[in-house]
């Protein structure tokens, strides 16, 4: 704990802290731009040079370890005259060119220049310019604004896990560059432009759309995976312009993936405005709310109870799941699944423990060993993998992985396509099941690709039976983790939006519709289904987007998503956040717990809530963990212990529930700046194969 | 047959010749007097005034007519609809029917009533009709309060009014407006005329007739500023031009009978050669206009009236004044044995 | 007593109805100082801020790189501005250039922020309109404007250099 003077105030801090560190506990603030807290140190932009007693010159604080005893001035006219020339030498080659810079208003060298730079130039010969490079269909580069701070390249490697920037050239020459004539396709590339301090690196699809100070800032949850990354959306007047990460430790730290920050313009693209309901000619025909309610009510007087079944989607709050759950419950209806991706996990295996991420994201960074199971991390919860990455940079932990062998940004050993290679594990045949044995906090991911088959529940009760013998379950370490993919999983799952009968699951539901054997069947925002087959069934698809579901309903509802509406999500670790609406639902579209109020008086029998505060307190009620908004409970492991392998594993080998990442919900499809990726995706992995011709 | 027509048809035709004459001339006279008006106030504002529509904005005034007429006829909803389109009538006929007895020379005037005076007092009086009328019918609270204190201003200075023009008559002894012109007549040439005789009932006159006529510094029921046009708030286009037409044609019509009791009527300023040689109707025009630039005048320097100050001028100023010139003239009159020759009435 | 009568003869005989009308008079004479307007115009300062132009480049380029920055500055809020790269260079520019004549104060606060003196404030006082929606003026009104009164207002620009 060494004691050190800054600025004439004595404190105290942590070991192994930089002078810049304990100038910020200090609460002095030192310009900085190659520093990022969440980075490896670089030192390379001279920005935060302070006064050090006995020291000949000043140091660069960003990369000198506080020592004992150390005198800090940062309010000498030394550091002033420090700093002021760094700003000089920084923009002897940046182009003042803020007026068409679309990091104008929010730039760090733009504000520190104001703070601690000169107000004129000395300098009089040409300026550097550099070639624009290709990083893309997300970032657009203007590499002559680029100051070499390399936080990009620093990011890439270091949280994404990839090689794909790096800097060439000395000098004037210095270049950040991407490896020849490949471009930046990583799913956490668009952080880049967060992290430039500069213009160099900024959003493609946002460009010259709008100015900082002409938005208006919504903090809320994102719904593209589970991970529910707390973004900000900006909107200018109702319409979305970006999505941008904010902090949070315990979840996201500050990155979030491209998905869930180039979504947005698939928020424009092909909503549903107005409910439609379906015609004697088979055509969707624009109607009223009450028309599509009582085209409803006719359906639902004549249909049995028993005979209708309700599908919940991947992006819904839980608020909506409880009124849509209600509302069924209240007709007779317990057909409802919200497992959508085909899996069989039930919640009554094993309490919640049994379906959610139960050491919490953070603990990732505690384990030393870890197991992938049946699971794709990088696509299905593309945060949650930078979080792996770093546990292995930091901690040097072993990966194993059973499952198909996909590119997951770092090393490990394949263990077995098939989850019969589980048993080998459990036997202690394999390698890994010693590295598993000796580890002292072993982790295990399991995703829902390894519930898709039938032995679904011989392969969970194999996977808790090797969870409890490696020792993944004690009472100081929660190392069993299952991951969701659907943002509205966990909640749905909490509501238990399961069929009753055992049996029953998504294909049956679909299967008994082919057979003409279901008269109605709800549709809450379900679309990653094959849909195509619902001709004999009377369909009602509540949702934001003409997509599958809709193509196949027979009376659309148009309801809000997820930036159109307060709602509470609950991610995979089945920790509660509250969405907050930042703009309104497109023409007549409403949110969708007040559409089930709604058709319920319809329907004759009203929902009991008329707000969404009564609707709230219900729920809670129902359901306790949800009202701990943005905390944590600890999932009871106990039921763990007494499972018994039951039955036999098939040796299918096992497929992540994302087949197309890009593409993976409504929203998504009706993107085009996804659609960009997902070709430049393709044409990456086929140049990377030369199969490209 | 002849015989039939000079005793039947011919007077009603010569009426009808007389009062279009009338009305043509005193249309077009008002057209310049308005321009007049405005050239008056620009002038003592150091402005130029309309100048544009015509040579020295000549043509201002008919410009402005057409535009009046061209625009849309805005009724309100909830309006008294036959009222409101009346009632800018009867204040336009009723200011351009006392016309009738006004003698613009000896002898030229539509009718020689002997009960002139009484004529003027009974038309100018129904003249609060068309305002009330305009004012409750627009039902809207800002016309009917614009028409009441209108109302009230009117009738007050309507008394002072009449007593002023009792004591002409004392002094005349006739309610003919021809013989109370022809009255003033003496070798004294203007100075025999009632304004020096009569001073402060001239003046009390004066006052009352801007009074009367909602002529600044008394225009409080439209005063623009503040009212925004009174009881005329909501009468647009030709209606509104009916109520601006009929107030400068009381305007004028006070200009000829200040002309009339005061100043002589058409009577030259001296008896003698090089003034008798102007026909009579010259000098009534001459004078008419003076009094109507003084009319002008007046509206340029005198800040406008408080409400109660309009109202304790009326009742507690002029009232009292002329009332007393009424009880003074007949008292001299009866000492000194002035009774007026009425033997010609 | 005195002061009294004094008060009522001044009043019965109108002293300062008089006085007023011989000093009404006085002006009724002198020389007026109007400027016969629509023939006559008064001088104009070369920092005259009428209405709004977008200005080109010699070139025929248009100036404006849609900065946001007069619409940001605009405390009227008279300006609306919405950007985007241009079709066949990529370079930034508005895809609408906004002014709500009527909301416009005319403070001149766009000219002073525009960095490339594309939005300026020019001359002209007289475009008065018959209907209200033709003061909305959009990007293509603008540049027209611009078009017009370059000349002056290339002029006046340089004229005013000199205290910038």
């Amino acid at each position: 704990m060494p004691k050190l003077t800054i600025d004439g105030k004595e404190i105290e801090v942590a070991d192994g802290l930089t002078i810049l560190q304990a100038c910020e506990q200090a609460d002095v603030e030192i310009p900085r731009f190659c520093y990022h807290e969440r980075l490896s140190i670089a030192g390379n932009c001279r920005m935060c040079l302070v006064e050090m007693e006995r020291a000949p010159k000043p140091v660069a604080s960003c990369a000198m370890p506080a020592g004992e005893g150390m005198v800090i001035k940062t309010n000498t006219p030394l550091v002033k005259k420090a700093r002021e020339g760094v700003m000089e030498f920084m923009l002897i080659n940046h182009p003042l060119d803020c007026p068409i810079c679309d990091q104008g208003g929010e730039c760090d060298l733009q504000d520190q220049s104001m703070a601690y730079g000169l107000d004129g130039t000395r300098y009089t010969e040409p300026k550097r310019a550099m070639a624009e490079q290709n990083f893309g269909p997300l970032i657009k580069t203007e590499m002559t604004r680029c100051i070499s701070c390399t936080r990009c390249v620093r990011f890439t490697t270091e949280v994404a896990g990839v090689h794909e920037l790096g800097q060439t050239g000395r000098g004037e020459d210095a270049e950040i560059v991407t490896y020849i004539g490949a471009v930046v396709s990583n799913e956490m590339s668009g952080n880049i432009i967060d992290l430039c301090p500069v213009g160099a690196l900024t959003s493609r699809p946002y460009e010259f759309n709008a100015r900082p100070w002409e938005l208006r800032k919504t903090e809320t949850i994102d719904v593209m995976d589970a991970v529910g990354s707390n973004i900000r959306v900006d909107v200018r007047g109702r319409e979305v312009m970006r999505v941008l990460p904010i902090n949070n430790d315990d979840v996201n730290e500050e990155w979030i993936s491209d998905k869930t920050r180039f979504i947005w313009d698939g928020l424009k693209n092909r909503r549903l405005d107005t409910p439609y309901v379906r015609d004697s000619r088979g055509l969707l025909i624009a109607a009223s709310w009450s028309d599509a309610f009582e085209a409803i009510a006719k359906q639902v007087k004549k249909s049995d109870a028993k005979k209708m079944a309700g599908l919940v989607g991947d992006l819904n709050g839980a608020e909506e799941i409880f009124a849509f759950k209600t509302l069924l419950n209240g007709l007779g209806v317990d057909n409802i699944d919200c497992r959508q991706d085909g899996s069989n996990i039930r919640p009554e295996w094993a309490g919640r423990a049994g379906y959610t991420f139960n050491s919490s994201i953070n603990g990732i960074e505690d384990a030393d060993a870890l197991l992938i199971i049946g699971s794709n991390p990088r696509l299905e919860a593309t945060v949650l993998n930078s979080r792996i990455v770093k546990a292995i940079k930091h901690n040097e932990m072993p990966v194993g992985l059973v499952g198909e062998a996909v590119d997951l940004a770092y090393e490990y050993q394949h263990i077995g396509n098939g989850a019969e290679s589980l048993n080998e594990l459990l036997k202690g045949k394999h390698s890994f099941a010693k590295i598993l044995k000796s580890a002292k906090k072993p982790m295990i991911i399991v995703g829902q690709g390894a519930f898709i088959g039938d032995d679904a529940k011989a392969i969970f009760e194999t996977i808790a039976t090797l969870a409890t013998k490696i020792g993944a379950i004690k009472k100081s370490w929660n190392g069993l983790n299952f991951l969701q993919t659907g943002a509205s999983r966990v909640a749905a799952l909490d509501l238990g939006c399961v069929p009753k009968d055992k049996k029953s699951n998504k294909s049956t539901i679909l299967a008994k519709s082919k057979a003409g054997k279901l008269d109605l069947l709800f549709l809450l925002a379900a679309d990653e289904m094959k849909l195509c087959d619902l001709d004999n069934s009377f369909v009602v698809y509540i949702g934001t987007h003409g997509d599958v579901g809709a193509n196949s309903a027979d009376v659309i509802l148009p309801s809000a998503a997820y930036t159109e509406k307060y709602a509470t999500y609950v991610n995979l670790e089945g920790r509660a956040q509250l969405g907050q609406k930042a703009t309104f639902p497109p023409g007549d579209a409403k949110e969708d717990w007040a559409i089930f109020r709604a058709l319920s008086a319809h329907l004759g029998a009203p929902l009991p809530f008329d707000s969404l505060e009564e609707l709230r307190t219900l729920m809670y009620k129902t359901v306790p963990t949800l009202a701990n908004i943005g905390g944590l409970d600890a999932a009871d492991m106990g039921a763990f212990a007494s499972l018994k392998v039951s039955g036999e594993i098939s040796s299918t080998p096992l497929l992540s529930t994302i087949t197309d990442y890009y593409h993976s919900n409504p929203i998504a499809r009706a993107s085009a700046i996804m659609d960009d990726c997902k070709a430049a995706k393709a044409a990456a992995i086929a140049e990377a194969t030369g199969t490209n011709g | 047959m002849v015989e039939y027509f000079l005793t039947h048809i011919w007077p009603i035709l010569s009426i009808f010749v007389h009062s279009l004459a009338v009305l043509v001339l005193l249309l077009v006279a008002v057209a310049f007097l308005l321009l007049l008006d405005r050239k008056i106030w620009a002038a003592v504002q150091l402005r130029r005034g309309p100048n544009v529509v015509g040579p020295f904005g000549l043509l201002q005034s008919f410009a402005d007519l057409l535009k009046f007429v061209f625009k849309e006829v805005i009724i309100p909803s909830g309006a008294n609809k036959f009222i409101f389109i009346i009632a800018p009538f009867v204040t336009c006929t009723l200011a351009l029917a006392v016309w009738a007895i006004v003698p613009i020379s000896e002898g030229w005037e539509v009718a020689n009533l002997n009960l002139g005076i009484l004529y003027v007092f009974a038309i100018s009086s129904l003249g609060v009709y068309g305002i009330i009328m305009g004012g409750w019918a627009s039902n809207s609270k800002y016309a009917f309060l614009g028409a009441m204190r209108s109302t009230a201003q009117m009738v007050s200075y309507e008394v002072s009014i009449g007593f002023v023009l009792i004591t002409v008559l004392l002094v005349t002894g006739t309610l003919n407006l021809t013989e109370i012109v022809n009255a003033q007549k003496s070798e004294y040439g203007m100075f025999g005329w009632y304004w020096l005789m009569l001073f402060p009932m001239f003046v009390v006159f004066f006052i009352s007739a801007l009074a009367e006529t909602n002529r600044p510094p008394f225009d409080l029921p439209e005063a623009e500023s503040e009212l925004v046009a009174g009881f005329m708030i909501e009468y647009s286009s030709t209606p509104y031009l009916l109520y601006m037409l009929g107030e400068y044609v009381s305007i004028t019509f006070m200009c000829a009978l200040t002309t009339i009791l005061f100043l002589g009527g058409w009577l030259p300023i001296f008896d003698i050669a090089p003034f008798t040689w102007i026909p009579g109707f010259v000098w009534f025009i001459l004078k008419s206009v003076g009094v109507f630039f003084m009319f002008g005048m007046v509206k340029a320097f005198v800040p406008r009236y408080r409400y109660d100050q309009l109202m304790r001028l009326g009742w507690k100023v002029l009232l009292p004044i002329s009332m007393a010139m009424v009880v003074i003239v007949a008292t001299v009159i009866f000492a000194f044995d002035l009774y007026p020759n009425v033997a010609t009435a | 007593m005195m002061a009294t009568i004094k008060q009522t003869i001044n009043s019965l005989f109108l002293r300062e109805f008089v006085s007023a009308f011989f000093l009404t008079m006085r002006y009724f004479f002198t020389a007026k100082p109007t400027i016969n307007y629509p023939f006559e115009k008064g001088p104009l300062s070369p920092r005259f801020r009428g209405e709004h132009a977008l200005r080109r480049y010699p070139n025929g380029q248009e100036r404006c790189i849609a900065c946001k920055l007069c619409e940001a500055i605009c405390p009227a809020q008279a300006i609306t501005i919405e950007a985007g790269p241009r079709r066949n260079d990529g370079t930034r520019r508005t895809t609408r250039y906004d002014i709500d004549m009527t909301k416009c104060i005319y403070c001149g606060f766009c000219q002073e922020a525009c960095p490339v003196e594309a939005i300026v404030e020019g001359p002209n006082f007289e475009y008065a309109t018959e209907t209200r929606e033709e003061l909305f003026y959009d990007k293509d009104k603008l540049l027209e404007n611009g078009d017009k009164w370059e000349q002056q207002l290339a002029k006046n620009i340089e004229l005013d250099a000199p205290y910038r």
